[in-house]
């Protein structure tokens, strides 16, 4: 007999969710966090869409522990001395049932591992799982971890060990590693007095904005973000590795361009750093997803590359906490039939594809790949603001020109070929459509 | 380029603000030998925690004090051998706070 | 019984309770000091050399059970918390440790804890208790037949100890490291203690509790007719260093002249 049902390894937003299902349907689980408390090892790019706790926490919005509602999105588009920046804002996103949230994570993941806990599970904080136990059959059948007398059996392990999972890859779930399917995030927190935030973003109370950028990462491809905490502000960049480590400028002096550009200078300006934080994303949808069950594992979350940036929809704590939850669900019911091969398991990857964790990622496959694309990320930026330029310009005594006219010359100006604009438009409408 | 219109701060009190329980073993062991002759250096770019130091002799120096447990640096590197990237024992390492 | 003492502190490096009291530690990144937990070690060992049971002790909130659950995975056998609220006076911490420890052979802390505090709980302890103490050790040999320690003493000097009847033992984080608690031990269901203080004492004494700031003091003018002159009294550049003074006084005379000291240092 194993030592318990279900090790779930990593108390992020995966983790935590998995184990508040099992714990619920009457398993023994074990969640082992190596952060000295759940949330402490992670960072994000500013928003949480917990639509799905609807299904786990009811009423969730009256406890989580939340910064600001997102009643204001913007998309900006920057060069280096333009930007052009589509907002919207909708007071319904300030209001039950809500939208997008920012949080900050080493509070909101705890507030999640504390569900699992009061839902019965057993959360091991301080130690780290170093690699997995099989049985005679090659089926997991448990993890090591770092302690003495460090092992522990289960029927099954849901591995939430992040963006590294080690666990996966001793397991051979993840294919040919490729650094150009990672972006490295780093963000500062910079300190602002809450009436400054307020006055800056155009909000109030508890109503916050989040801003994603494009064009503001030099020559390395990548995106930027600002975002509204209570009485702080994030602003940092997501850089794709093998460009940002082909190039000259390093991270933190990415995001002092970003701080100096005209458009976000008023922004941030005066703000003290109060945290200065990095980490990997998986960034490349469902063209780097891993094998998602073995037998007696699951993946979820950022470990399972459950990630999904894809320019106007940047989420990845909802796909967590989504896939989280399914691994859980998937988990107890092999238990009960008493089969947790893969076979058994099987019911993961049903839930995932029936529900938008894959149905998103499957739709939106050619995104990432496509946002992340040089012409994206170097030449439509000086493109659309230029076009905007043109078109808000004045040149009296001279007529205005129609936008037709624009288009076409500042396409042939910035030396966009008419055939690669078409092919994007049509991989975007694609995807975005 | 565009130039900051005030001083940043220098990386020591950057990353002063970020919180580390340091263990008293390294969990990151870079092979200097094997960085020796390496011209690219991708590391020293792109380690958010700017953990890699060239070396007047032309070696790297690692400290893995203050680092951010991202993985960034293993994955640029094109050196077979030279990192040997693992998690910091249970409980140490980085823990933020405000991210 | 062989009694340790755990202190729960906030161990962020930013000061707690800046303008006032103590605040409440933030139960994320609340723990004890490495010197309590080179304390909690030397203990261990001590058990495992020459048995006896371990009683580890803490005084405070609920919150600060989590460092009891640790002591006893790590493999502490008993845990006991005194319940009150955090920022307890030195004195009262002290009375309520050593009630606990009335059986104790050896009672092990640490010699500093993270939110600067006086380090005067271990000697309160031994005082309380009527038995010997030997604090600052910084280098310690536990032996089934007694302990052997190196003290720290002013001036760089070291007094070698021979510890054979009950005592109070302060240590140095840097003395021993904490074993690793194994995985079983954590998966055990701690079982702790908690005694309720008849006296309660729910706010920290104010002189106790605050946050050690050196009172200003009044200087005259510096004479000189150059600001440089002026600079140069002000800040004694350039003059003979004085390294403090030796007296001959009795006792009271003695102490009088310390506490004067203090007084004009700004300590007190």
């Amino acid at each position: 007999m194993p030592d318990v049902d279900v090790i779930v390894v990593g108390a992020g937003p995966a983790g935590s969710c998995a184990a508040i299902v099992l714990a619920r349907a009457g398993k023994k689980v074990v969640l082992i966090e190596r952060g000295p408390f759940p949330g402490s090892k992670n960072m994000y790019g500013g928003v949480v869409y917990p639509r799905i706790l609807d299904q786990l926490i009811p009423e969730w919005w009256l406890e989580a522990p939340i910064q600001r509602w997102v009643t204001r999105r913007s998309t900006m588009i920057m060069t280096d001395t333009k930007a052009l920046t589509i907002d919207f804002r909708s007071q319904a996103w300030g209001a039950p049932p809500y939208n997008g949230a920012t949080a900050y994570r080493p509070d909101f993941d705890a507030w999640l591992a504390d569900h699992a806990v009061a839902a019965g599970a057993e959360l091991i904080c301080s130690t780290t799982v170093t690699g997995l136990l099989h049985d005679a059959n090659g089926h997991v059948s448990g993890v090591v971890t770092d302690r003495p007398d460090g092992e522990l059996t289960a029927s099954v392990v849901i591995a939430c060990d992040g963006v590294n999972s080690f666990l996966a890859k001793q397991e051979g779930l993840y294919g040919e590693f490729d650094a150009a399917n990672y972006t490295l995030g780093v963000k500062e927190t910079l300190a602002l007095p809450k009436d400054v935030i307020d006055e800056r973003f155009g909000v109030r109370g508890t109503d916050g904005v989040d801003i994603e950028i494009i064009g503001c990462t030099g020559g390395v491809n990548g995106g930027g973000f600002i975002y509204t905490n209570l009485d702080t502000i994030a602003v940092g960049l997501v850089l794709k590795l093998p460009k940002l480590a082909a190039q000259k400028q390093r991270p933190e002096q990415l995001i002092a361009r970003l701080k100096a550009h005209p458009a976000i200078a008023p922004l941030v300006e005066g703000g003290e750093i109060k945290e200065y934080s990095a980490h990997l994303i998986p960034e490349a949808g469902i063209s780097m997803l891993p094998t998602l069950a073995g037998n007696g594992i699951l993946l979820a979350g950022d470990a399972a590359a459950l990630c999904l940036a894809a320019g106007i929809w940047l989420e990845g704590v909802n796909f967590a906490m989504a896939s989280g939850m399914y691994a859980g669900q998937a988990a107890a019911e092999a238990i009960r039939s008493k089969d947790t091969s893969v076979a058994g398991l099987a019911g993961y990857q049903r839930r995932l594809e029936a529900t938008f964790v894959l149905k998103d990622h499957r739709k939106l496959r050619r995104a990432p790949e496509l946002v992340l694309s040089d012409r994206v990320q170097h030449l439509y930026p000086e493109f659309a603001t230029s076009v905007a330029e043109r078109m808000f310009r004045v040149d009296n005594p001279e007529p205005k020109p129609g936008v037709r006219k624009i288009v076409a010359q500042e396409r042939k100006r910035v030396g966009i070929r008419r055939r690669d604009l078409a092919k994007d438009g049509l991989a975007g409408l694609r995807s975005f459509g | 380029m565009i130039e900051s219109p005030w001083p940043e701060i220098s990386f020591e009190d950057r990353i002063g603000t970020a919180s580390f329980n340091v263990h008293h073993t390294a969990h990151i062991v870079v092979d200097g030998k094997v960085c020796a002759d390496c011209s690219t250096r991708e590391c020293i770019v792109a380690c958010p925690a700017n953990l890699f130091v060239p070396t007047s002799d032309g070696g790297i120096l690692f400290n893995y004090e203050q680092c951010f447990e991202c993985g960034t640096c293993y994955m640029v590197c094109n050196r077979e051998g030279a990192i040997t990237w693992n998690y910091p024992e249970g409980g140490y390492g980085v823990v933020f706070k405000r991210t | 019984m062989i009694g340790v003492c755990l202190k729960w502190v906030d161990r962020r490096p930013e000061p707690a309770g800046v303008g006032g009291g103590p605040d409440q530690p933030d139960e994320r990144f609340a723990g004890v000091s490495a010197a309590d937990q080179a304390a909690l070690e030397w203990a261990l060992r001590q058990r495992d050399l020459a048995g006896g049971e371990i009683v580890a002790v803490t005084v405070g909130p609920a919150a600060a059970d989590a460092v009891l659950r640790d002591a006893l995975a790590a493999g502490a056998d008993r845990a006991v918390r005194v319940d009150r609220p955090f920022g307890a006076p030195s004195r009262t911490v002290a009375d309520d440790l050593a009630t606990v420890f009335a059986e104790a052979t050896t009672v092990w802390c640490g010699d500093y804890s993270f939110d600067r505090g006086t380090g005067s709980v271990p000697a309160f302890v031994a005082a309380a208790l009527g038995i010997g103490q030997a604090l600052g050790l910084v280098a310690i040999d536990v032996d089934v037949a007694g302990i052997g320690a190196l003290r720290r003493l002013d001036g760089g000097r070291r007094e070698r100890l021979a510890i054979t009847g009950r005592a109070v033992l302060s240590v140095e984080g840097g003395t021993a490291l904490l074993r690793r608690a194994p995985l079983r031990g954590l998966l055990a269901k701690p079982v702790i203690d908690v005694v309720v203080p008849a006296q309660r004492i729910d706010a920290a004494h104010p002189a106790d509790a605050r946050p050690f700031r050196p009172r200003p003091r009044a200087f005259a003018p510096p004479a000189g007719s150059t600001a440089l002159d002026r600079i140069r009294t002000l800040t004694a550049a350039g003059a003979t260093v004085a390294h403090g003074e030796t007296v001959t006084l009795d006792p009271p005379a003695a102490a009088e002249r310390i506490l004067s000291a203090l007084r004009e240092w700004g300590y007190i």
